[in-house]
């Protein structure tokens, strides 16, 4: 066995470790936010579903921002690791938006009346979801590594433009969303222990990025020491 | 004071869409990565 397909064995070994840990840590959001914090008066028990949607939202848009600026860094520096750890977040990130543009007008019917409606913030939202499956495709479709790098490394980077705009939607639309809870630059609006449910929510999901993120590369990685050549994809 | 609505049903879709996301990919890269440390070793 040569040693860059030990790495990523190591690697993947590290990636399904943090996983795990971070799906019993899931495990503990669920009976946090199930049986440890209050139920919100107005919109009943349909606002916990805040507990996984906003922290998968976080996850998506972090793991879409890293493609963008691990992509740039490509550009410079030519190091095919990088190009194997953006595909690997894009991958990574699109699995949280689903969570995220699944449970969100499961939320929004309850609360809102409607699945789904145009606004700038869901549009936008589901825009960089098609826009990093597209990233995929493309992917999938070119054969040439360097090629395959060098074009997905501009859809990165326009993918990471939208990201601020998705987050200041809110303030620069009319929106039917609600307006940042955390990321703003007042007082969180939340009463405490909401607040810790969301954080721990928040800190949980954030390890599930890095676990699945780290076993996605590891895999990238063994696959194009497999092939011998730098940069195929997994 | 409105009553509190009774909606806990799509509560629980949402985390049960969650769970199957999350579990679902970790066990398709589980896959892969078995398929691929299998290939290595033939």
């Amino acid at each position: 066995m040569n040693s860059e397909l030990a790495s990523a064995r190591r690697i993947i070994r590290l990636g399904f470790a943090l996983t795990a840990i971070a799906l019993i840590a899931v495990a503990g959001v669920y009976v946090r936010a199930l049986m440890y914090t209050p139920i919100e008066v107005r919109q009943g028990a349909a606002q916990k579903i805040f507990y996984v949607h906003a922290p998968a939202a976080w996850a998506a848009l972090m793991a879409f921002s890293l493609v963008g600026i691990v992509s740039a860094l490509y550009l410079w520096l030519k190091d095919p690791r990088l190009d194997l750890f953006a595909a690997s977040s894009a991958e990574v990130g699109l699995a949280f938006s689903v969570v995220m543009l699944t449970t969100g007008p499961i939320w929004g019917k309850p609360v809102w009346g409607t699945w789904w409606t145009w606004d700038a913030r869901l549009t936008l939202t589901l825009m960089i979801f098609l826009l990093f499956l597209g990233y995929l495709t493309l992917r999938a479709a070119l054969s040439d590594p360097s090629e395959r790098a060098r074009f997905s490394a501009v859809v990165g980077i326009l993918g990471l433009v939208l990201v601020p705009f998705i987050h200041l939607s809110v303030y620069l639309f009319r929106t039917l969303h609600p307006a940042p809870i955390l990321l703003k630059p007042s007082k969180p609006s939340l009463p405490d222990t909401m607040l810790a449910t969301l954080l721990y929510a928040l800190a949980t999901f954030t390890l599930l990025y890095i676990g699945f993120v780290t076993t996605r590369y590891g895999l990238a990685r063994a696959v194009a020491a497999q092939s011998g050549r730098e940069g195929t994809d997994a | 004071m409105p009553s509190t609505p009774d909606n806990a049903g799509y509560m629980i879709a949402a985390y049960v869409i969650t769970v199957v996301v999350y579990v679902g990919y970790t066990i398709s890269l589980w896959r892969r990565a078995r398929l691929m440390l299998r290939s290595e070793d033939d």
